[in-house]
């Protein structure tokens, strides 16, 4: 008995605890200012990376915010919480929670698109405020050196004859983006998608798995390339961006356009707000994400990963997401992988 | 029949491997691979199965040692209940009253609940545990815990 | 430049005073970062890379490096004093260095994991020096197939990892493989028993079953046995002497397991957990007294955590040598070389040797620094013992707590955490042994892709697995390791009737 009462003392005590508080966390929140006018951040900002520490969206958020902080352009603390799970759902869901409040950023790419498509995540971008996209990365498809194509032509023309000849690898699964980004070009190349066979292999082994021969083709992002090929392991047949790009050896890569197959793929990286946040708060991130990308700090951060600039202010970012959305789903369709 | 634990254990193995298998069986199919999804599934259920019903009529051979720890007396298993339900609460009140709060309180009521009366230094170690444990992470590592209702 | 002249500009650079100054905080923040609950390697780098931004890349690198292998060292003080693992490189580690510790010899088993993980680090550094240019070869020579086979070899070993009933140990793996099989499948993107529920999308964190099966559980039995006299041993600490035959036992498992870890580190997604389950099960096969292990055997604990650490130095062939993350660890290994300017790759040796062999010389003296920063602290760490039962059953819940939650941020992963800290406790009331359900949790999921993976290359042929010749030695190798076994009982058998 003696005991039972311990814990339901425990329990009184932290429901006292949240009660007697309550009262003040509203009060935070009617502080917000309304439509129109100018807004400024009035609490610490809190960047959520849907991923583990880490991955490209953990160093994305995390570098952002360093250099928001360092550079002065933003004086509220940042910081950087990671909701891993589900391939970013989880980070998602948690975000949904926060409607309208313009304190809650957090970082996107193509997955945000691919994952409600498969059918794993009940959010997609539409639930929520595209603020600004700050990078762009391509798609990159390597053979082995001693492969026998030379260019994706090729390569497509004997996939056209016997598509299960030739096998594909990329880290992630079917219907996300490694896989997405080869059957969007090799379906502009007239390649029969529906018989394209695909491995999934995670922790460096696709790379692995390229380079002793179990597979032949190797989708992936340029800058995971660049080293094999300069080492002559490798070499890449073709990149998804929509020209040339500038650098040492990634200026070697032709694009799919220029070989005669009219397609691109962008893995684009920027932030997102919650549902529902008011134009003043959306002007005052744009604003800032644009002289974060104008910055030489960031510059400097972007030729390190090689990363390309592409800033899009809030409009154009949403027309272009719609966009990217209607070619995935198109995609699926024919895979029959559609799952919204 | 099932007098023996044995037969009783392996009726709530084969259970668990029937519901399994249903939702096994429930797998939708996916084109583009040789093995689908739902292969090693379905081997794994049967596989239960086959080992439950082994177990089944297989004899009991747990040495006295062994079966004296399923002897445990009512008051130790509302012990065991006790501090289950206060993790419960723990968990439950975690991200709604943040970390330190929460787990000062869960420090102190656990250690008290199972006998422990000091509780001045109970009261110290629950406190500062939590607090050195938020500050390393917030503020050395820049990993964010729960800062809850607390002015942090 | 020829690999003698890299070497020595390397050996230069790791000696500087500023190297070894910057590899020594480097040690010392891995440590503690590792002691804390639920941080490893990963996290701990994950947080130094706004720190090192900006510094000398090599000196970064240098303290990166002592970084990751302080935190595996690290973890294995919670696997040991409290079976509260919180890395998981370090679960086999607590299969005896636990009840060592609950027999009043903390200070011991903590001696012999530090000298162990001395060894295996080291050994494996040497190797690295040595043959890091011709193991880039082994480490992409592991076609899926091989990967399958090896899996199963691993897989052979769970009658081994237990005593008593072969059939419940069976049943063990059985669940261990159906809870690994929870999630959505990297081959067909379909989603497995996640009945609609985000959070199980990712499937479930390792450590959230190894917590659950072994803290928690244990966390009930101390619960039930807190007022037994008997045990107050486990409030000693004892002497961190070891004795002549104590040193005689570790050799073998220490040479052993260099070896065998550094291999196993070196192939891409096998890694460091892999790696300490596989050590142990050999240990225990290749031992005369198999009954010891698991009761506190010196080799038991020797033999797990001379391969974590071997296995960590062996994951930095294929990423210095190839550019190839194996692991999550080394993927943000390679997140933070890529800050600092540095493109790990096959031409990294030959471009910037002074980093090259600057990193992996300073990872020699990382482990002297390891050595000598945490031995005298044993006594100290080991302390926590000395906290009264309730209090410390408290402590150890907290720590499992905070080490889940720390991987995913999120309370479903503590719900998960309870349930299998129930499911543990009953696994022990009812016999049925952990281990095997943790080993193929472990090794469940890399068998059933890499056997599709196989499977979808070869358009369905189950030859692939007898057309390689890496996958037939390995098939081999397990078919023979079950028989043999089974053949000796026979023959046993035959002398007795």
């Amino acid at each position: 008995m003696k005991k039972l009462l311990l814990i339901a003392l425990f329990f009184f005590i932290i429901v006292l605890a949240a009660c007697g508080n309550s009262d003040d966390a509203d009060a935070g929140e009617s502080g917000d200012s309304g439509e129109g006018g100018s807004w400024e951040p009035e609490e610490s900002i809190e960047i959520v990376a849907p991923a583990g520490a880490g991955g490209g969206w953990d160093t994305t958020a995390r570098m952002v915010a360093k250099v928001l902080g360092e550079e002065g352009m933003i004086e509220e603390n940042i910081g950087v919480v990671n909701k891993t799970g589900g391939g970013g759902a989880v980070g998602w869901s948690y975000i949904a929670n926060y409607e309208g409040d313009p304190h809650k950023l957090f970082v996107a790419s193509p997955p945000i698109i691919l994952i409600p498509l498969n059918g794993q995540s009940e959010y997609g971008h539409e639930d929520f405020t595209p603020l600004s996209n700050l990078i762009a990365d391509y798609g990159a498809f390597a053979v082995r050196e001693d492969a026998e194509w030379d260019d994706l032509n090729d390569l497509f023309e004997d996939m056209k004859e016997d598509p299960e000849s030739v096998t594909v690898v990329g880290e992630s699964a079917p219907g996300s983006m490694d896989h997405i980004q080869f059957v969007q070009i090799a379906k502009a190349a007239g390649v029969d998608i529906t018989k394209i066979r695909y491995v999934s292999a995670q922790d460096g082994e696709s790379l692995t798995q390229l380079l002793n021969g179990s597979v032949d083709v190797y989708s992936t992002g340029m800058a995971e390339t660049v080293e094999q090929v300069k080492a002559d392991n490798i070499k890449v047949l073709g990149i998804t961006a929509p020209e040339r790009l500038e650098g040492e050896v990634i200026e070697d890569f032709p694009t799919a356009i220029e070989q005669g197959i009219d397609e691109t793929f962008v893995n684009w990286r920027g932030f997102f707000g919650p549902p529902g946040m008011d134009e003043a708060s959306i002007a005052y991130y744009e604003d800032k994400f644009k002289e974060l990308s104008d910055s030489e700090a960031f510059a400097e951060i972007r030729d390190q990963f090689g990363w390309d600039e592409e800033y899009m202010g809030h409009e154009e970012y949403k027309a272009f997401l719609d966009e990217q959305k209607e070619q995935v789903q198109v995609l699926l369709d024919d895979l029959g992988l559609n799952n919204e | 029949m099932l007098k023996s634990i044995n037969s009783r254990v392996s009726l709530v193995l084969l259970v668990i491997a029937i519901v399994y298998l249903i939702f096994s069986y429930q797998l939708p199919s996916y084109a583009y691979t040789e093995v689908d999804a739902d292969v090693i599934p379905k081997v794994l259920g049967w596989l239960l199965v086959f080992l439950a019903i082994l177990l089944f009529f297989s004899k009991d051979n747990e040495t006295e040692a062994q079966r004296q720890k399923r002897n445990i007396p009512k008051k130790e298993i509302g012990m065991l209940l006790g501090v289950g339900a206060l993790i419960f609460i723990y968990i439950f009140l975690l991200e709604i009253l943040g970390f330190i709060l929460v787990s000062a309180l869960f420090i102190f009521f656990c250690s008290l609940f199972l006998g422990y009366r000091s509780h001045i230094v109970n009261g110290i170690v629950s406190i500062a545990f939590s607090a050195f444990i938020y500050f390393v992470f917030t503020s050395l590592l820049q990993i964010s815990l729960p800062s809850g209702i607390l002015p942090l | 430049m020829g690999a003698m002249e890299g070497m020595l500009t390397g050996l230069q650079t790791a000696f500087s005073l500023q190297s070894i100054f910057f590899v020594m905080i480097g040690v010392f923040i891995g440590t503690f970062i590792g002691m804390l609950p639920g941080l490893g390697p990963i996290s701990a780098i994950a947080v130094m890379i706004p720190i090192t931004f900006g510094m000398d890349p090599t000196v970064a690198l240098i303290m990166m490096a002592g970084v990751y292998y302080g935190a595996i060292f690290g973890g294995s003080t919670s696997s040991i004093l409290l079976n509260a693992p919180g890395v998981s490189g370090t679960v086999a580690t607590s299969f005896d260095g636990y009840p060592m510790a609950q027999r009043g010899e903390a200070g011991k088993a903590l001696a012999i994991a530090a000298i162990a993980s001395f060894v295996g680090g080291t050994v494996s550094v040497v190797l690295l020096m040595l043959l890091a240019p011709m193991l880039a070869s082994v480490a992409i020579s592991f076609s899926p197939a091989a990967y399958f086979a090896l899996m199963l070899l691993g897989l052979t070993a769970i009658s081994s990892l237990s005593e008593g009933s072969t059939i419940k140990a069976l049943i063990s793996a059985v669940a261990g493989f159906m809870v690994v099989t929870v999630g959505i499948d990297a081959q067909s993107g379909t989603q497995r028993f996640t009945f609609g529920n985000t959070n199980l999308l990712d499937g479930l964190d390792f450590l959230v079953i190894a917590l659950g099966l072994f803290a928690l559980a244990e966390v009930c039995t101390l619960i039930l046995n807190r007022k037994d006299k008997s045990i107050q041993n486990a409030h000693k600490i004892g002497s961190l002497k070891l004795s002549k035959q104590d040193w005689k036992d570790m050799t073998g498992p220490m040479s052993r397991h260099s070896i065998i870890g550094f291999i196993l580190g070196v192939l891409p997604g096998a890694g460091a957990t892999i790696a300490s389950f596989i050590s142990y099960i050999t240990e225990k096969r290749i031992s005369k007294n198999p009954e010891e292990f698991g009761k506190g055997s010196v080799k038991g604990l020797a033999a797990p955590e001379t391969s974590n650490n071997a296995a960590t130095s062996g994951a930095f062939v294929p990423l210095l040598s190839l550019g190839i993350p194996g692991s999550g660890t080394t993927a943000v290994l390679l997140g933070a070389f890529l800050v600092l300017g540095v493109q790990p790759g096959p031409l990294l040796m030959t471009d910037q040797p002074d980093i090259f062999w600057g990193v992996i010389v300073s990872m020699y003296i990382g482990n002297i620094f390891l050595l000598i920063l945490n031995l005298p602290l044993i006594p100290y760490i080991a302390k926590i013992l000395m906290v009264p039962r309730p209090l410390l059953i408290s402590l150890v819940v907290m720590f499992s707590m905070i080490g889940v939650y720390a991987i995913s941020f999120n309370t479903f992963d503590l719900y998960m955490l309870l349930l299998f800290g129930v499911i543990g406790f009953l696994m022990r009331l009812f016999s049925f042994p952990a281990p095997p359900f943790i080993l193929a949790f472990i090794l469940g999921g890399m068998l059933e892709q890499s056997f599709r993976q196989s499977m979808t290359i070869s358009n369905g042929s189950l030859s692939i697995f007898f057309q390689d010749p890496i996958a037939l030695s390995i098939l081999a190798v397990a078919a023979l390791s079950l028989f043999i076994p089974l053949i000796s009982k026979v023959r046993k058998g035959k002398k007795n009737n």
